[in-house]
């Protein structure tokens, strides 16, 4: 009686489930068929065929050739002559211009910085009431989450070109172009921190007669400041790169001479400041890698 | 004296706390009874406001607690303190200043913000962590200590409120008896020495008959027993918690009765 019960229930099961896999796979072939038309789209509007990517690379080469700078192994280390002249083959030759180029690196490190710390202190400001768990009202919430989505949904470099117009070239306008950008994009971050924050503090704060900021300022912040400073810190390192092409439009920074001997020279002097770009962002890279695990370390083991 | 008018609180079609009318006068530590669901929470809840009542009032004497709004809400809680199940510290921070907000509402608003406090306010705070023998944790980060430990720092923020009522919501019912019995014999001092009334909801009924002056009962929402330790029977209290009796009445589950936990006194010793 027992065994016909349970052949019964997994007969049922059994009927269930194929029921289920067939409703299943209804969908995943309208899926994939979907899929597909996409897909063979984007590659007849982008003609994206493998000869053209064939025929291509050499040319990659090609330019590389011209802006691999002719280094003299005899030469190679020889500094400047009497009469301040670079001998042609040698580094010293190659970076004629090395101090301007690590001038307008410090500058592009201290724009990011700048901007970096502006973007996260709005961010910062509008996080609580950008948070579903937290906002004091839904219109709050709405409008706070529709200015975050708003700042980050404009590219850093059209937001870079509005403000070149309006302020005149320098880097100025690059720091306002990226802390609008960091501001919307650690908001919606900072925001989903905070709704994944305990409520329990954030009640203990209520009982005892706390106002809405006290209750962000003691129940919620100690919870999530080290998230915050390690996406703040991840942001920093994004920052560097964006302030570092932002020059193109003439938004201040490396960028703006990475511009200019691209489209004036296009010779050794492209390869010897994109050297310095890499070299600057991965040193960024590693330093703020220290920095973050250092301070997550130190939080969680404290 | 706390009145509570017809007070009700309707989640949906269900009626948590449904029509409840009582009298708590000054002093008197109460606590209350009742299985899950009861509506325990719901009441403790509604009396500082953490939950709004859907009808009926609650009187501190001339003010309707149901109408308050904004500052003067707030300062009702900071007059009203809550001790919780889960303790509702914050973790992260130190067991001092966890203490110090409980005096939030004095605070000029720059002050809270900065964490300034003076030399007087961090006394006080020592001197409340001292009555419950946690001063020698003041600099330690909260979420270091036990939840004993926890619970009575808890307990020292509501007294740094200096409240004319303690609401306790289920405050044992994480720990373990030992535990237990030092958090109710501090809420029993409490309510002796400062005379600041008590609330207490309480899961086993031990504990309540052990310290509080009046037990309350509560069945779906409704007092159903309202009466000194002496008046409930044990039939009345298997009534109020229906199918779970056993379990709240079984004194080795979650009392404070250390004595009851030897295995030689068995569990219907109590029938």
């Amino acid at each position: 009686m027992s065994d016909q019960t349970a052949l019964g229930a997994v007969g049922l099961f059994e009927k269930h489930r194929a029921e289920l896999k067939a409703s299943k796979r209804t969908m995943n072939l309208i899926m994939l068929a979907a899929f597909l038309v996409c897909l063979a789209l984007s590659v007849y509007i982008s003609q994206f065929y493998p000869e053209r990517l064939a025929n291509g690379i050499p040319r990659i080469f090609e330019y590389f050739g011209t802006i691999i700078p002719n280094l003299q192994w005899e030469v190679l280390f020889e500094g400047r002559t009497e009469d301040g002249r670079a001998v042609a083959g040698s580094i010293t030759y190659w970076y004629t211009d090395f101090w301007t180029y690590v001038t307008l690196i410090w500058e592009t490190i201290l724009m990011a910085i700048t901007a970096t710390l502006i973007g996260t202190a709005v961010a910062f400001v509008l996080s609580f009431p950008a948070a579903a768990n937290l906002a004091p009202n839904s219109w709050i919430y709405w409008i706070s989450r529709r200015f975050l989505e708003i700042c980050r949904g404009i590219p850093e470099i059209l937001l870079a070109l509005v403000f070149v117009f309006m302020i005149g070239i320098g880097p100025l306008a690059g720091v306002i172009a990226i802390a609008i950008h960091s501001a919307g994009a650690l908001g919606k971050l900072f925001a989903e921190v905070n709704e994944n924050a305990s409520a329990r503090p954030v009640e203990g704060i209520t009982a005892v007669g706390g106002t809405w900021v006290q209750k962000m300022a003691y129940g919620v912040v100690p919870q999530v400041t080290p998230n915050f400073v390690s996406y703040a810190l991840l942001r920093f390192e994004v920052n560097v790169r964006a302030s570092s092409i932002i020059g193109f439009v003439g938004a201040g920074g490396i960028g703006q001479e990475l511009n200019r001997v691209i489209s004036f020279y296009s010779d050794d002097r492209v390869l010897a400041v994109l050297i310095l770009v890499v070299l600057m962002v991965t040193l960024i890279d590693l330093l703020s890698e220290r920095l973050r695990l250092g301070y997550i370390g130190r939080e969680n083991f404290a | 004296m706390l009145k509570l008018e017809k007070l009700t609180r309707r989640f949906g079609e269900t009626a948590a706390v449904d029509n409840v009318t009582l009298d708590i006068p000054d002093g008197q530590m109460v606590g209350i009874i009742g299985r899950s669901g009861a509506g325990k929470s719901t009441l403790l809840r509604l009396l500082n406001r953490l939950t709004d009542p859907s009808d009926g009032q609650i009187l501190f004497g001339d003010t309707d607690i149901a109408q308050l709004k904004g500052r003067a809400l707030r300062q009702w809680r900071s007059d009203c303190a809550m001790i919780f199940q889960q303790f509702n510290l914050v973790g992260r921070l130190d067991v001092l200043t966890n203490v110090l907000t409980g005096r939030l509402f004095d605070l000029p608003g720059w002050r809270a913000l900065a964490q300034v406090y003076t030399p007087q306010e961090r006394a006080f705070a020592v001197q409340a962590l001292d009555r419950l023998t946690m001063a020698h944790t003041a600099l330690q980060r909260a979420e270091t200590l036990s939840g004993g430990q926890q619970q009575r720092v808890a307990i020292a923020r509501a007294l740094a409120q200096e409240p004319k009522i303690l609401l306790a919501d289920e405050p044992i019912a994480s720990l373990d008896p030992l535990n237990a019995k030092v958090v109710m014999d501090a809420l029993r001092t409490i309510n002796q020495q400062d005379g600041i009334t008590v609330i207490c909801n309480l899961h086993t009924l031990d504990t309540a008959r052990d310290y509080c002056d009046r037990i309350i009962g509560m069945q779906a929402g409704r007092v159903v027993f309202d009466g000194t330790p002496a008046q409930l029977t044990h039939g009345m209290a298997r009534d109020i918690y229906g199918a779970e009796a056993d379990e709240a009445l079984n004194e080795g589950a979650t009392s404070t009765n250390l004595a009851a936990r030897r295995p030689a006194e068995p569990a219907h010793a109590l029938v």
